[in-house]
């Protein structure tokens, strides 16, 4: 299947990785296969022979289908397997096996030892090719293989491509809104502070409640707008090679009184002696405090928050303290409801929230993701396994040392 | 008590009355509203405020512009100038005023108590 493009302009896969034909995997194979093979071979070795005997011997036209182990053998091991089998072959047909069986007729010895040459220049020649082709059939599996990653990236940086294009044209878009927007919420939040002020004791219940909405309903805009401006924003990062612990201690402190109003506990299990990363601690913060809230939010009135940093080696996964690679890990988790499977994928989308309609703008986590990619880190959230709840991992490379 | 005067210069006419109407309603300012940052350094001249509430973004010339030239001009350099912007958000500048790059600036929207805290505090100096 040739590379394609779809009518969304994505990258098709252009080969499957089942390259594996019913004839490809006969060719140099090994283990159980290559035992199957060789038994085949020598199989047909017999009943070529026995065929041969029974038929009237070396002289007659059965002889010849002894080339098909030899080519077998060759097709599967190469030049050796060819030799192999076509010494094999010209030892069962050898000096016992009669010229001619009705007629009594023995065979000479140089017909025999002609017959081994020729059934070794055979076997060696179609060795050789087989050989070759192998050889060939490698290069382009190989190169198969190449396509398929080259393909994976480019479809990768293509999906990115896309989405930072969506996150421009998004975020110039949302800096002209939240602008445009300001000023008359403005004039509105001015307009609730006047009357607020001109309301006295004959001012009827009603009309101090709906002023105060108005002015509930003013600072929930603004909240809207300020994620829009933060989400807009791609500031240069003020970089410094820093301990993560406090900045996690430090956002944990500011949602404090959050943990206490939604009667949720705290586990906190953070990492003696980690390497320090390099961080804009006041991004990080936000990112930290982004993701606190929104499990705070998902456990509703009681839980646990359980947060934990460790170091990960690159190689294997585990904590180590090779640092070649290593990434510092914060792992957020909570004990709320989770987020359904079909929601999973679409956290990370602008404008995308699980949270009721006026509670979320959609925008933290994108802006979170953002922060946390500048900082060439990743984010993932995940329903945990087995039990209740979401855990967010994110991780910051530890910078090489020099 | 002497009622302090107030310039407010925004190009937003109905941010401009509803400043002054809040403002005056506390019978403590005088309040002069200019909604072209073209005449605000003319309306500075004439009125000589105590403390002059500025927009950033502004047709023809920018907060910035205006802000250079009453600083420029000998009789205004000593007013204190506070920018009321929407380029800045809640979190970049304290609800009460914040000085970022040695000038003052309040984000919209400001609630009123906010705006007198940040007033008073400039005018006291």
């Amino acid at each position: 299947m040739n590379q394609a493009r779809t009518e969304e302009g994505s990258l098709q896969t252009p080969v499957t990785e089942d390259d594996e034909s019913w004839l490809g995997c006969w060719l140099q194979p090994s283990g159980p296969r290559a035992v199957t093979l060789i038994v085949v071979i020598f199989a047909l070795i017999i009943i070529v022979s026995v065929l041969v005997y029974e038929t009237g011997g070396t002289g007659y036209a059965w002889l010849h289908l002894m080339y098909l182990p030899i080519l077998l053998a060759a097709a599967g091991f190469g030049i050796y397997g060819g030799i192999a089998a076509a010494l094999v072959a010209g030892m069962a047909v050898g000096p016992c096996m009669p010229m001619d069986v009705a007629a009594g007729l023995p065979q000479t010895t140089s017909s025999w030892v002609f017959r081994i040459v020729f059934f070794l220049i055979v076997g060696a020649f179609s060795g050789l090719v087989s050989n070759f082709l192998n050889g060939q059939i490698s290069r382009l599996r190989e190169a198969h293989r190449d396509l398929l990653q080259t393909h994976e990236e480019l479809k990768s940086a293509q999906m990115k491509l896309i989405q930072t294009a969506k996150l421009e044209s998004i975020g110039r878009l949302a800096a002209g809104v939240a602008h445009e927007v300001k000023n008359p919420l403005a004039v509105i939040q001015l307009g609730v502070d006047y009357l607020a002020r001109a309301a006295n004791d004959t001012t009827s219940r009603d009309s101090v409640e709906t002023i105060q909405e108005m002015a509930d309903a003013v600072q929930r805009a603004d909240t809207v707008i300020k994620g829009l401006l933060n989400f807009s924003r791609s500031e240069p990062l003020a970089l410094v090679a820093v301990d993560l612990n406090p900045i996690v201690e430090d956002s944990l402190l500011l949602v404090k009184h959050e943990l206490t109003r939604a009667h949720v506990s705290l586990e906190q299990s953070l990492a003696d002696g980690l390497p320090k990363v390099e961080l804009d601690s006041g991004k990080i913060k936000q990112v930290f405090i982004n993701v606190f809230m929104n499990a705070i939010q998902a456990m509703g009135d009681t839980g646990t928050l359980s947060v934990k940093t460790f170091l990960q080696s690159s190689s294997t996964g585990d904590s180590g303290r090779d640092l070649d690679g290593a990434s510092v890990v914060v792992e957020i988790e909570d004990t709320g409801a989770g987020i359904p499977e079909d929601k999973l994928d679409k956290l990370f989308e602008p404008f995308f929230t699980t949270k009721g309609v006026g509670s979320g703008t959609g925008l933290g986590l994108s802006v979170s993701r953002n922060i946390v990619e500048m900082h060439r880190g990743t984010i993932r959230i995940a329903n945990r396994e087995g039990v209740r709840g979401v855990a967010v991992t994110i991780t910051f490379p530890v910078p090489h040392r020099s | 008590m002497t009622k302090k005067k107030i310039l407010i210069v925004d190009d937003e006419p109905g941010v401009t009355r509803m400043l002054k109407r809040n403002l005056e309603a506390t019978y403590r300012y005088v309040v002069r509203t200019e909604n072209s940052s073209a005449d605000a350094l003319r309306a500075a001249g004439e009125f000589l405020p105590d403390l002059i509430l500025l927009d950033v973004m502004m047709p023809g010339l920018d907060g910035g512009d205006v802000a250079s030239q009453i600083k420029d001009d000998s009789r205004l350099s000593k007013i204190p100038v506070v920018f009321l912007s929407a380029i800045v958000t809640k979190d970049e500048a304290e609800p009460t005023g914040s000085d970022i790059g040695g000038r003052t600036f309040l984000a919209k929207p400001v609630k009123f108590d906010d705006l007198i805290t940040c007033l008073e505090k400039h005018l006291g100096k």
